[in-house]
C-alpha cells in the first residue's frame, strides 16, 4: 500500500478488501458478545418454559441442557452463515434449512419428555387436591381463573386510572401557568424516587383506617398513587412535544378548548398514552409487594399471590406445575409487550422546564 | 370581509411590553402588511387581532364592533401560521373541512366548499394524503386553503413565506395577491421580509419595539422615511447613515464640510447606496472594498465624510479595489439625532 501510495496512486481495491475484512471482524465480534451477554438473562425463561412443559413433579434440568446442546450450536452456524453468505436469496434458504433441522433435532432430542399435564391447574377448579403430599389442603385453593380475574381487575383499573389522569394532568402542566407550577413538577420527580417499600407502614395503616384492608381497590388506588408521579410527567413530555400553534389554530377554526383537545392534541399523544398505558398495566400485573401486605382473602388473590401461596404452602410442591403457572402468568406481559413494542420504544421523558 | 381598527391597542407580558399603545386602521378589502425586525411583536399584534391573546389595553373594532372579549372562534377569521400548523393526524381534505365543523354547513355543502378551496391554491389532487406527506410549498397552500374555506371576514397570515425556497417564495407572493385581490378579503400579512411587504401589500406598516414607526405604501417608507430605523431598515443594501452636526448651514460630517439645507444640532444624514454616482463629482474616495453582484456591484468607498456604500449597476465593476474615485451623492435624507425623526425638506449634497 505504501508503495501505491509511493507511486501517487492508491490501489483502491487493496483498500476495499481490507474495509470488508474488518467490518466482517467487528460483526463476528459483535454476535460473540450478543449471544455470550444474552446467555444468563435467557437460560433463567428456557428452563422455565422446558421444566413447564417437560418437568415431573420436581426441577429437572436435563430437558434443559438437551435443549441448550441443540440451541447452541445452531446459534452459532447462523452467526457464521449470516457472515459468509452475501447473497440475500441463498442466505434465506439456509436460514430457513437451519431452522427445520434445529426444530426436527430437538423435537427428536426433547419430543418423548414433553406432556401438558403440568398445565392442569387451567382446568382443574380444586388443583391442591391432585398434588401429592397435600392432603387436608382441600379447597383452601381457589381456581387459578379467580387470581387471574383478580390480577386483570387490578392491572386494568389500575391502568386506566392512570391513563386517564396522566393524561389532563399531563396536558395542564403542559400548557397552562399556575403558581407553584414549577415545585410542583419538581415535587414529581423527586415522589418517583422514593422508595415505595417505605411506605408500607403508613399504607397499611392508612387503608386499615379508611376501611379498604384486603380489597382489590385499595390496592389499586395504592399503585395508581405511587404509578402516577412519573406518567404525569411522562405525559407531559408528550403534550410539549405538541406545537401549541395547531391547538390556536383548531381554536380560531371554531373549535371550543375541549374540542381542540380531543380532536387535535389527543390523537398526537396516542402513542405517550399506549406507553403509559403499557407500563402502567405490566406494573398492576406484576405487583406483590402491596397485595402480599394488604389482602389475605385468598378470593382477592392476584396471579403473584396464587403463585406465593402455591410454591411456599403446600408440603411437597410441584415444582414443574409452579413453572407451568409462572409461564401462564408471564405470557400476558410478553404478548403485550410484543404488541406495543413500536411505541414503547417512543418513550421519553421530557425535561422539567418549558 | 371588514373593516378593522385598533384604538390604544396594547399587549405586555407582566413588565415586558411586547406591543404599545397602537392606533391603526385597515380598510376593507384592504391588503396590509407588518413590517419589523425579529421579536418587534408583529405576531403578537397578528395574535390579537385572532383572539388568540387578549390586549392588555385599548379596544379591537371589526366593523365598528368592539371585539376585545369576543372568543376566537366567534370571530371568524382565518390564519396562516409561520410553521402552517396542519394537523397531522387528519388527511388534507379533513384539515381542510375542519372549519365547516362548527358551522351550520351540511354534509354536501361542505365538502364542495373544501374542494373550491383546494382547487383555489392547487391542492386538489393531494386530498387524501396526510400534511407529513406534503413539501412545504403544499402545505402552505393546504393551511391557506384551510383559512379561506370558512370565508372569513379577515385573513391573518404569519410570515406564510419564511419556510420556502425562493423560486416558491416568488411564485407564492404574486399567487397570495392575486387571490386576495379575487376574494376581496381584508388581509394582514407579517412578515420581516421587505420584498415580501412591498410587493404584496397595498401599505406596509413598519414596527419596532411594539410600536408602529410609519405607515405607508412602498414609495412613502423608501422616499420619505419617517425615523433613523425606517430608512435603516428599508432598502438593500442598506441606507449609509453618517452621525454629523449642523451649525448655520454647515454640516459637518466626519473630516468633511458640506451645504445643509435646514437642520441644526446633531443630526444623522441618510445616502441611499444608489445615490451615490460614480466617476464624477465634488468628493473623492477611495475603493477599500467590492462586491460584484452580476448585475450591479456595490463599492465599499472611504471617503472624507465617512465609509460610504455605493451601488453601481451594470453587469462589470468599473472600478478596482484601491482605484482613486470622484463621486457625487443627490437625494439625501436628514434626520434629528436626538429624537431620529427625519427632518422634512432637509438634506445636504454639495461641498460647503
Ligand atoms: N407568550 C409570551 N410570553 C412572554 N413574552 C412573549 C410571549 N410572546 C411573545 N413575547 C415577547 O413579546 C415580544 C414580541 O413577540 P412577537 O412574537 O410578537 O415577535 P415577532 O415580531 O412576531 O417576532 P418574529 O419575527 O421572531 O416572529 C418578544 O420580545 C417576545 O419575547
Ligand atoms: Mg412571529
Amino acid at each position: 500500500m505504501t508503495a501505491a501510495i509511493a507511486a501517487g496512486r492508491p490501489d483502491w481495491d487493496a483498500l476495499a478488501t481490507r474495509a470488508r475484512k474488518r467490518r466482517r471482524a467487528t460483526t463476528a465480534l459483535l454476535y460473540c458478545v450478543l449471544v455470550l451477554g444474552s446467555l444468563p438473562v435467557v437460560v433463567p425463561y428456557l428452563w422455565l418454559l422446558t421444566v413447564a412443559v417437560s418437568g415431573r413433579m420436581g426441577a429437572s434440568t436435563v430437558v434443559l441442557w438437551r435443549t441448550l446442546a441443540v440451541v447452541m450450536p445452531a446459534l452459532v452456524l447462523w452467526s457464521i452463515l449470516r457472515l459468509a453468505v452475501e447473497d440475500a436469496r441463498r442466505l434465506r434458504l439456509f436460514e430457513f434449512s437451519l431452522g427445520a433441522v434445529t426444530l426436527l433435532v430437538l423435537g427428536a432430542v426433547i419430543g418423548p419428555y414433553l406432556h401438558a399435564d403440568n398445565f392442569r391447574f387451567l382446568w382443574n377448579a380444586n388443583i391442591a387436591d391432585t398434588l401429592k403430599g397435600a392432603g387436608g389442603v382441600g379447597n383452601r385453593y381457589p381456581s387459578v381463573w379467580v387470581a387471574f380475574g383478580n390480577s386483570l381487575m387490578l392491572a386494568g383499573t389500575q391502568m386506566v386510572l392512570v391513563v386517564v389522569t396522566s393524561t389532563f394532568a399531563g396536558y395542564y402542566l403542559s400548557r397552562f401557568d399556575f403558581r407553584g407550577r414549577g415545585g410542583y413538577l419538581k415535587g414529581l420527580l423527586i415522589l418517583h424516587a422514593f422508595p415505595a417499600m417505605s411506605l408500607i407502614v403508613p399504607i397499611f395503616l392508612i387503608m386499615y383506617w379508611v376501611g379498604l384492608m384486603d380489597t382489590l381497590t385499595g390496592v389499586v388506588l395504592v399503585i395508581v398513587a405511587l404509578e402516577l408521579p412519573f406518567a404525569i410527567f411522562v405525559m407531559k413530555g408528550f403534550f410539549d412535544a405538541v406545537p401549541w400553534d395547531i391547538e390556536m389554530s383548531a381554536m380560531t377554526d371554531g373549535a371550543s378548548r375541549r374540542q381542540a383537545f380531543f380532536l387535535v392534541v389527543l390523537p398526537q399523544v396516542k402513542v405517550g398514552m399506549i406507553a403509559v398505558a403499557v407500563f402502567a398495566f405490566l406494573r398492576g400485573w406484576e405487583e406483590y409487594v402491596f397485595v402480599r401486605t394488604l389482602i389475605f382473602a385468598n378470593s382477592n388473590w392476584t396471579m403473584s399471590l396464587y403463585l406465593f401461596w402455591m410454591q411456599d404452602d403446600i408440603m411437597g410442591t410441584d415444582y414443574a406445575m409452579v413453572s407451568a403457572m409462572g409461564l401462564f402468568y408471564v405470557l400476558p406481559s410478553i404478548v403485550l409487550y410484543t404488541l406495543c413494542q413500536k411505541y414503547l420504544t417512543q418513550m421519553s421523558v421530557g425535561g422539567i422546564k418549558g | 370581509m371588514a373593516k378593522i381598527e385598533l384604538r390604544r391597542v396594547a399587549k405586555s407580558w407582566g413588565e415586558v411590553a411586547a406591543v404599545e399603545p397602537t392606533d391603526l386602521t385597515i380598510g376593507d378589502g384592504e391588503f396590509v402588511a407588518i413590517l419589523g425586525p425579529s421579536g418587534c411583536g408583529k405576531s403578537t399584534t397578528l395574535f390579537m387581532l385572532a383572539g388568540i391573546y387578549t390586549p392588555t389595553g385599548g379596544d379591537i373594532l371589526f366593523d365598528g364592533q368592539r371585539v376585545n372579549d369576543v372568543e376566537a372562534r366567534d370571530r371568524n377569521v382565518g390564519i396562516v401560521f409561520q410553521s402552517y400548523a396542519l394537523y397531522p393526524n387528519m388527511s388534507v381534505r379533513d384539515n381542510i373541512l375542519f372549519p365547516l365543523r362548527f358551522k351550520d354547513v351540511d354534509k354536501a355543502a361542505a365538502a364542495a366548499r373544501a374542494d373550491a378551496a383546494a382547487r383555489l391554491v392547487q391542492v386538489h389532487e393531494l386530498m387524501d394524503r396526510r400534511p407529513g406527506q406534503l413539501s412545504g410549498g403544499q402545505q402552505q397552500r393546504v393551511a391557506l386553503a384551510r383559512a379561506l374555506v370558512k370565508e372569513p371576514q379577515l385573513l391573518l397570515l404569519d410570515e406564510p413565506l419564511s419556510n420556502l425556497d425562493a423560486s416558491l417564495r416568488l411564485t407564492m407572493r404574486s399567487e397570495i395577491r392575486s387571490l386576495q385581490r379575487k376574494l376581496g378579503v381584508t388581509t394582514l400579512l407579517v412578515t420581516h421580509d421587505q420584498i415580501e411587504a412591498t410587493t404584496m401589500a397595498d401599505r406596509v406598516i413598519c414596527m419596532s419595539r411594539g410600536r408602529i414607526e410609519q405607515v405607508g405604501t412602498a414609495e412613502d417608507l423608501y422616499h420619505r422615511p419617517n425615523s433613523v430605523f425606517v430608512a435603516g431598515f428599508i432598502g438593500s443594501p442598506p441606507i449609509n447613515l453618517l452621525a454629523c452636526s449642523v451649525d448655520a448651514g454647515t454640516l459637518r460630517v466626519g473630516e468633511a464640510k458640506l451645504r445643509a439645507t435646514g437642520g441644526a444640532g446633531e443630526c444623522v444624514l441618510g445616502v441611499r447606496p444608489e445615490s451615490v454616482a460614480l466617476g464624477t463629482g465634488p468628493f473623492r474616495g477611495r475603493v477599500g472594498d467590492l462586491e460584484p453582484h452580476g448585475r450591479e456591484t456595490i463599492y465599499h468607498l472611504e471617503t472624507a465624510l465617512g465609509p460610504l456604500r455605493a451601488l453601481e449597476a451594470g453587469a462589470s465593476a468599473r472600478f478596482r479595489l484601491g482605484d482613486e474615485v470622484s463621486f457625487a451623492i443627490s437625494a439625501t435624507l436628514l434626520f434629528d439625532a436626538r429624537t431620529t425623526r427625519r427632518i422634512e425638506g432637509a438634506g445636504a449634497d454639495m461641498p460647503a
